[in-house]
């Protein structure tokens, strides 16, 4: 909330100290700019103030003419009070030290006092405002009110009704952040509990949010739950390798497991939120079908190897390999490791058939995404072109709400099926699906006659009118490579970005897609010419490429033709396969390679806006895994004599002088919030 | 001085429910009378008349007739609190059932007023005759052309729509009931200072005039008679003005609907009703459940007026005046109403929502004959700790019966802490 603020300075007096605050500020969050807190439950600043609960409530006057203050009767809540002229508030007095033990009192005669075996003891609101603001004993000698324990609102989400406290954040939560409205309240009085209507499943794509927001351990995550107490965890900040968005996340762990992914804030990425994906979709976490040794075929089976008989095994195969080799590189792989891997290839390999696309056509580049993340609550509108943001890039879809929510931007969404962004966007379109390339052609048709002062009728006109009125970036994803007309639907895009004079942004689905471009994985980067990922599967098929190289990436599950994968992996004659897990295309291998899996190594990723995050290491890879960079270091070593690389930082460092794209990027800068690549140009008037 | 009968003047002829009857009875008058000032001097009009809010806080209506902006920029909306939901108190459903076009023509003259486009009485959901009565009003005053577009030809446009309740006391409160209206759950909107006051942005962000039933029905009267007649009716007070509807009920022979002027002294009104039944008076709750008991010494004294009421402890509120007689258990009266209050908390605030359950449980142990002698310092802390804590009205209206019982009939608790049963034989 604390955004920036046009807002007149009005002179409000805090406990006796006089001081300037924006007109209209909360008291709660004026209190802060002296160092003094006043405790809070229902009161979240990234949500509409609702004083609730009542646990912040101060003593406040008015500054009269002649100087003397008159107090108001009643104490006010702070989470709700904004600032005016004259306001004279008083948070420490015997009243309001009275006030908070009041309402603690009440808060705490029906809650169960577990503690000790709650997920949220430890670090938990009510435990820690008791100890400091509340009675140190109850008087209440009734019935405590009882509810459904551990009530399943749905695989990840478990209900502790008896611990709520009625504080409404996660109603809120589905109401203005995630906006599918699916917890509301039932009942009322002190029967009142949050529930999802009806009771069916709590199906919100974000709905692990509301476990964190909640002040009591009554949502608790349904993995984690009684896994760890928060005094046995340890942590490390890490970037979430679900998408390409980079939420900052925390790797909980404990005894060297990870037990728990959080939310770390970064206001210019996630805020505070990760998407249900990020926090419950980690199939790679203490998953038993881990790869964890360096294996090699012999025969029909595998047997045990050592690094460097691999090494030697893989040398011969590649070294010098020029056309007959190929490499393949996974959406999970850091900068690091993708600048080496194209190093590896470039130096010891001598070969450019290198890529990390996995869409069914590869492409011409494309201009990077110019948005940026923050950026888009300031737009007036975005054109959501063919992308389900909700799934493929949910931080950016919860900024596009947001910008809806906060500042009314208007979102034209066109896509071939219905969307969650219909449900605020201002217009939303559908084409039949392979009809993208007409739809498009249509609407900058519609576009040309409307820059003309005509129009014409129906929703398309009524698209393009909006989108000559907002005139928002326009959002699409690289999934659009997998469209049969797909250059056809990038031109007519590009087209329509120049009539509107707005940025197109491809957006990259991957946790490092865009840190691949780049770094230039791919045949056709810095003036080289190789095989693109079709082709090179095309050519390990049909023989012409004798060794594949897959870091990080079973192209069984990213590729869409899978024939086509199979009969490559099948017919080439040496295959690599550098994994996390015993995937599919590891049964082809010729040596499988134990990567670390996220958590595992330090590194950095580049998201979808182009900012570099680092993270680090949380837990320790299991048995032989290594990061990806190291191996690609010690294979360039033993082909030639060189300096090895021994970190993660030392890379970048390296990256920030050899690519200049990331020139002046430094890991401690990447690590504490990030550093955007390229100069920035306003918003909406990228290109000319 | 004692029963003046304007409002329900004619609420004993059915004749006066239609729209003929009503303008023989010299209906629409106000109205139109109204049509024929500028907006401003209808507001003025009511200010002379001193009018004050009938729906229990008693704050003045011209406040809120002219805090709507003069330059419309939104849809204003004029909203009538027909939610009569107060234990003790069935005013509103007389006057919706007898005297519909009162509330109708009250309320057009308001919009007048305040430029409001579009009105909603929002009746209680229980009132079922009350909203069939205010329907066939409303649909005959459209077939005249007193609502809808160019009222009475003077290029006024009104339409009335009836939302009825679902059975919430709290939607009774005027930012819940603007919550309810707009299809939310019926819970309190912040308030002035928090927010802006309903009449800047109330139903739907836009300016919002909403008033009691009885409020509007005045409107009429003041219109056509003028609003310094209006206010030379109760004069003998600080600053009540006009006549009050109580709707008295309890330990009294003929127990109803009376309507007085203000200056009257409550026992008057006691004996409007016919007086006691069954034994002397012993307390008497003037202004609906939740405004504080009198005993019958304050009873005595006490004179019909907000100022005048607030002097001997207790309030004129919405006008639910139950009086009781000597037998009355008073400990079970309050653990009554406190079990009312525990029922109706909507559960948004802490204090009310876990403090009136408290009460209760107390009470109901109390009652139970397993007191101890401190739960009622006990009740006098929950209740403090609830008083003006909780987000809004309904917390304090929660506390105040309890706490004035304490205060003024806490023998009675005492003796059932200390005996574990009632002080007063079954009559």
């Amino acid at each position: 909330m604390a955004r920036k603020t046009d807002a007149p300075p009005v002179n409000i007096t805090i406990n006796g100290i006089d001081l300037q605050v924006p007109k209209g500020e909360l008291i709660v969050e004026s209190v802060k700019r002296l160092g003094l807190e006043i405790p809070i439950f229902c009161y979240h600043p990234r949500m509409k103030p609702v004083g609730m609960c009542r646990m912040c409530l101060v003593e406040v006057g008015m500054k009269q003419p002649d100087g003397s203050v008159r107090k108001m009767p009643k104490p006010q809540a702070a989470c709700t009070l904004p600032a005016s002229e004259g306001l004279v508030i008083f948070t420490d007095t015997e009243q309001i030290h009275k006030d908070r033990k009041g309402v603690l009192e009440f808060l705490l005669i029906n809650h169960p006092l577990d503690c000790p075996i709650c997920d949220r003891g430890g670090e938990c609101p009510l435990q820690n405002n008791t100890l400091f603001y509340g009675p140190s004993t109850s008087r209440f000698v009734e019935m405590k009110r009882h509810a459904v324990k551990a009530y399943p609102l749905s695989k990840h989400v478990t209900l502790d009704l008896e611990r709520c406290i009625q504080c409404g954040r996660c109603v809120r939560f589905t109401e203005e952040i995630s906006g599918d409205a699916q917890l509301a309240f039932r009942h009322r009085g002190a029967e009142m509990q949050p529930v999802t209507f009806e009771l069916e499943e709590f199906t919100s794509k974000f709905s692990g949010n509301t476990i964190e927001i909640c002040p009591v351990g009554a949502l608790t995550s349904s993995h984690y739950r009684f896994r760890a107490r928060p005094w046995d965890l340890e942590t490390a900040p890490g970037i979430c390798t679900m998408c390409s968005n980079g939420c900052n996340v925390w790797f909980d762990r404990r005894k060297g497991k990870l037990v728990r992914i959080n939310g770390r804030t970064n206001e210019a990425v996630n805020e505070e939120w990760t998407c249900d994906k990020g926090k419950f979709g980690t199939d790679w976490m203490n998953n038993p079908r881990r790869a964890s040794d360096v294996k090699v075929r012999r025969g029909d089976g595998f047997s045990r190897a050592d690094w460097a008989e691999a090494y030697a095994e893989i040398l011969e195969r590649f070294r010098e390999g020029g056309h007959e080799v190929a490499g393949l590189a996974g959406p999970m792989l850091s900068n690091e490791d993708l600048y080496l891997l194209r190093r590896m290839f470039d130096e010891t390999f001598g070969s450019s058939n290198l890529d990390h696309r996995m869409t069914s056509v590869q492409g011409p580049a494309v201009e990077p995404p110019s948005f940026t993340i923050e950026g888009l609550e300031d737009e007036k509108g975005a054109f959501v072109f063919g992308a389900s943001l909700s799934d493929e890039s949910p931080i950016v879809y919860l900024r596009l709400r947001k910008a809806w929510y906060r500042q009314g931007a208007r979102i034209c969404v066109a896509t071939s099926r219905p969307d969650d962004a219909d449900a605020f966007a201002a217009v939303s379109v559908r084409y039949p699906q392979g009809g993208e390339a007409e739809f498009l052609r249509s609407l900058v048709a519609e576009l040309r006659v409307q820059l003309e002062g005509g129009r014409s009728f129906g929703e398309l006109a009524d698209l393009a009118s909006t989108l000559l009125e907002t005139r928002g970036p326009i959002l699409a994803t690289e999934s659009l490579w997998n469209l049969d007309q797909a250059g056809e639907v990038l031109a007519q895009l590009r087209l329509a970005a120049e009539l509107l004079g707005v940025s197109l942004n491809v957006m990259a689905l991957g946790a490092n897609g865009q840190g691949a471009e780049e770094l230039g994985v791919r045949p056709d980067a810095f003036d080289r010419t190789g095989l693109g990922t079709r082709q090179i599967l095309e050519a390990c098929a049909d023989g012409r490429i004798r060794a594949l190289w897959l870091a990080g990436v079973d192209p069984f599950e990213a590729f869409p033709d899978r024939s086509l994968v199979q009969r490559a992996l099948e017919n080439v004659e040496y295959l690599v396969v550098q994994t996390a897990l015993e995937t599919e295309a590891a049964a082809y291998a010729s040596v499988v390679l134990p990567i670390t899996a996220p958590g595992e190594s330090d590194g950095s990723f580049t998201n979808v806006e182009r900012r570099v995050q680092a993270f680090e290491k949380a837990v320790d890879p299991p048995a032989e895994a290594k990061p990806a960079w190291r191996v690609f270091s010690e294979l360039m070593v033993r082909a030639e004599p060189r300096t090895p690389h021994f970190s993660a930082r030392e890379i970048l460092a390296e990256i920030a002088r050899e690519v200049p794209a990331f020139q002046g990027v430094e890991w401690s800068a990447a690590r504490d919030g990030g550093v955007l690549l390229g100069a920035r140009r306003p918003l909406s008037r990228a290109r000319s | 001085m004692g029963e003046y009968k304007l409002l329900l003047r004619h609420s004993h002829d059915p004749a006066y429910a239609t729209l003929d009857g009503y303008q023989r009875l010299g209906g629409y008058e106000g109205l139109r009378k109204a049509l024929s000032m500028d907006r401003q001097q209808v507001i003025d009009e009511v200010k002379t008349s001193g009018l004050r809010g009938r729906g229990g806080a008693g704050f003045p209506a011209w406040i809120k007739w002219n805090g709507l902006p003069k330059q419309k920029t939104k849809p204003h909306y004029l909203i009538c609190n027909a939610d009569e939901g107060e234990p003790g108190t069935f005013k509103d459903k007389q006057l919706m059932e007898t005297c519909p076009f009162l509330v109708v023509e009250g309320m057009t003259i308001a919009a007048y007023a305040t430029q409001a486009d579009v009105g909603y009485i929002y009746i209680r959901g229980e009132f079922v005759d009350a909203a069939r009565s205010m329907r066939r009003a409303i649909d005959e005053a459209y077939r005249a052309g007193l609502l809808g577009k160019n009222i009475l030809g003077a290029g006024m446009d009104f339409e009335l729509h009836i939302h009825t309740g679902a059975g919430s006391y709290e939607c009774g409160e005027e930012s819940a009931l603007m919550s309810s209206l707009m299809g939310e759950r019926g819970m309190p909107r912040l308030k002035f200072p928090h927010a802006p006051l309903p009449t800047i942005s109330g139903l739907w962000d836009s300016p919002t005039l909403i008033n009691n039933v009885e409020t509007y029905a005045c409107a009429p009267f003041i219109l056509s008679n003028g609003g310094a007649w209006y206010a030379s009716i109760g004069a003998s007070t600080k600053n009540s003005r006009g006549t009050k509807i109580f709707s008295v009920s309890g330990h009294v022979r003929k127990p109803g609907n009376y309507e007085v002027e203000f200056g009257t002294p409550l026992m008057e009104l006691l004996e409007l009703a016919g007086g006691m039944k069954g034994g002397a008076l012993k307390a008497c709750v003037p202004g609906g459940s939740s405004v504080p008991i009198l005993d019958a010494e304050a009873c005595q004294k006490a004179i019909i007026g907000y100022e005048e009421m607030m002097e001997v402890g207790s309030m004129v509120g919405s006008g639910g005046c139950m009086f009781l007689n000597e037998h009355t258990d008073i400990v079970e009266f309050i653990w009554r109403t406190s079990m009312f209050y525990k029922d109706e908390s909507c559960g948004k605030c802490t204090p009310c929502r876990e403090g009136t359950r408290w009460m209760f449980l107390i009470l109901d142990r109390i009652k139970a004959g397993q007191g101890r002698p401190e739960d009622l310092q006990l009740l006098e802390d929950v209740c403090r700790q609830i008083d003006g804590r909780s987000f809004c009205g309904l917390g304090d209206a929660a506390a105040w019966p309890v706490a004035g019982a304490l205060k003024v009939f806490r023998h009675e608790f005492e003796h059932y802490v200390r005996h574990g049963r009632s002080l007063v034989a079954r009559g």
